[in-house]
């Protein structure tokens, strides 16, 4: 029963280790980024630039478990729904006995086992560089726990943002907007904390907190133990609505494709 | 009981009306206009088990639109479908295990990867155990000669092999039915050849009911007995092809070559059509006129080196009836 969706996934690890030179180039921007942002933080912190509440080694290690993360959270494995729609693949897709959007899922899993496997890698060049703290047992447990959730959410707002293709097809303007607004208030470049007064409230109360934030937090500590229940709860939260709305876009839009004609 | 039953199907597509201009957009997001277009209507049709179909029209006669309402991906506007038993857009999956399909201008198979990775994973979605598998695949490799090219990332392949390709992912579950929609579109001789040779096989040996979407009609001449022609979306036939020859095609050509320059030559019931160099063609109506009888009048009349008669070609039948409308009897229902 599973068989097609786990050969999905197979198929697409396989066809993006076809892509080696892009990983590589891939992992060696991460190093150097890895290296700047510690330059950049060591520079601001130097001249007390930088807002007080996190020490200068909570940072670094901040910004490089966070470009780790985003070798597994920038890959869109919901892009095949707007590449097979443009060029009508997805008309063959619906000819097979599988549920299309388990096949996509199965192949964005594919997708992003094989950028994880760059982590790695990436992880022992990125420590010749920089020093990253490693938290306790519990901590890092959680912060998986909380990663996967993450990983979850990314995963749907992706695909949100895909399935708008089923209406229009240029979808290029919008990703970058929401791209964009997802990088800053995700916390992938900033902890959210440093934001100010009801903006720094209220982007915690977006699902983009849920991707990167949280789990860094408690990374770093600043989520304490006690409050990781509450953290995870309103990350499984935001996991639930981000899936249903899913699920309403694609019954709401092969009915379209179907009934429409693709 | 038919294997495939159609009954007044109907598919109207609309579309919002598409205004030049941002302006344009702006109305059109607001107030849209809608157009509908008829792309199927009124077809109603009986395939049994094992026909091979040539499914024929030219451009945007609505070909597509019928093989995608059969494979249960489009949902008719009107009218009632049933493929096995089984109403395609009601059980699509269940439809699915029953079918097969090639589209000459999209392709099923991994693009990145090697042909034979496509193959894997429709083993795992059809669910084909391993030993069947391998016997069928061994098979296709065969018949459609892809040795060379089974270990090859599909991107490199030549339009011809990646077609054969197709067929082959397109049948690994031994489908029964079999949809071709324009499959031999841009292949060179060689390549349609080898297609031809490999589906008239599968129809004849395992029996396979095949509907044929083409608009090459060498292709249907050479597979088809049975054809129906779409035009506008309506069937304005449906018969077997020596019935639309008949019908169409009473008129012969008699292609007659002298031994010396010839003026004006005339043989009497018959039309003179074109006269080049030595050779000239003489067009007659076969249900009037007498072969024998014009055969001997120009032997006798003038010194002739070869005479021969052209059937006239499917290719010629069809133009005509496009350009004039069908005019034969009703067809039978
Ligand atoms: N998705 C669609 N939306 C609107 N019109 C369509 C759509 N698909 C096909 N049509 C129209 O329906 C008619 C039949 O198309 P099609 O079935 O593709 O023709 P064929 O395959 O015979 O060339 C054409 O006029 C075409 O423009
Ligand atoms: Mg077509």
């Amino acid at each position: 029963m599973f068989a097609p969706y786990i050969e999905y996934a197979r198929k697409a690890f396989a066809r993006e280790a076809t892509y080696r030179i892009e990983l590589i180039a891939e992992i060696g921007s991460l190093v150097l980024r890895v290296y700047l942002l510690r330059s950049l933080w060591t520079a601001l912190y130097a001249h007390n630039a930088a807002p007080t509440g996190l020490p200068l080694h909570s940072m670094v290690t901040y910004t490089t478990v966070a470009l780790l993360m985003s070798l597994v959270l920038e890959v869109d494995g919901t892009r095949v729904i707007r590449e097979k729609l443009r060029e009508g693949g997805i008309a063959v897709d619906l000819m097979k006995p599988i549920v299309v959007p388990f096949a996509y899922f199965s192949d964005g899993i594919g997708q992003t086992l094989l950028h994880a496997a760059a982590i790695v890698p990436s992880l022992l060049f990125a420590l010749l560089l920089v020093r990253i703290d490693v938290p306790s047992l519990p901590v890092l447990a959680i912060f998986f726990c909380s990663f996967a959730l993450g990983y979850g959410v990314n995963f749907f707002v992706n695909f949100l943002m895909n399935g708008v293709a089923f209406w229009t097809l240029e979808t290029f303007g919008l990703q970058l907007i929401v791209r964009w607004i997802s990088d800053l208030l995700s916390g992938q470049i900033l902890p959210l904390s440093f934001f100010p007064g009801w903006f720094g409230r209220a982007v915690f109360a977006l699902p983009f907190a849920a991707i990167y934030s949280t789990p860094l937090l408690v990374y770093v500590g600043i989520i304490p133990p006690a409050k990781w229940a509450a953290a995870l709860a309103v990350q499984a939260t935001w996991l639930a609505v981000t899936a249903g709305a899913s699920y309403l876009l694609w019954r709401a839009a092969s009915r379209r494709v179907v009934v429409q004609g693709g | 009981m038919p294997l495939i039953v159609t009954r007044d199907l109907r598919k109207v597509f609309r579309s919002a009306k598409r205004f030049p201009g941002a302006l344009g957009a702006l109305r059109g997001l607001f107030s849209p206009v809608y157009e509908d277009r008829v792309a199927v209507t009124g077809l109603s049709m009986e395939i049994e088990r094992g026909e091979f179909i040539g499914y024929i029209g030219p451009n945007g006669a609505g070909k597509s639109t019928t093989i995608k309402m059969l494979t249960g991906i489009l949902v008719p506007s009107g009218g009632e479908v049933e493929v096995a038993g089984i109403v395609p857009h009601r059980k699509r999956r269940e439809n699915a295990r029953n079918i097969g399909v090639v589209f000459g201008q999209r392709t099923q198979l991994y693009w990145d990867l090697p042909l034979v990775d496509s193959f894997e994973l429709l083993r795992a979605i059809y669910g084909i155990p391993q030993d069947r598998y391998r016997r069928s695949l061994d098979a296709f490799v065969e018949l459609l000669e892809m040795g060379d090219f089974l270990r090859t990332p599909v991107r490199q392949l030549s339009l011809g092999q990646r077609m054969r390709g197709d067929f082959a992912a397109a049948m690994l579950h031994e489908p029964p039915i079999l949809y071709l929609d324009e499959p031999t579109i841009g292949l060179d001789v060689v390549a349609k050849e080898a297609i031809r040779t490999f589906v008239s096989r599968v129809n004849r040996e395992q029996g396979t009911t095949i509907v044929l979407t083409t608009h090459d009609l060498a292709d249907v001449e050479r597979l088809c007995r049975r054809i129906v022609l779409i035009d506008h979306g309506r069937a304005i036939f449906d018969g077997p092809i020596e019935r639309i020859k008949n019908e169409y095609g009473r008129e012969r050509t008699l292609v007659v070559r002298f031994t010396e320059t010839t003026s004006a030559p005339a043989i009497p019931g018959a039309r003179l059509e074109s006269l080049e160099g030595l050779t000239a063609r003489f067009v007659f109506d076969r249900a009037t006129q007498r072969v024998d009888r014009l055969v001997r009048e120009v032997s006798d009349r003038y010194s002739v080196e070869d005479i021969a008669i052209e059937e006239p070609e499917l290719e010629g039948i069809i133009r005509h009836i496009y350009t004039q409308g069908y005019a034969g009897e009703e067809r039978s229902a």
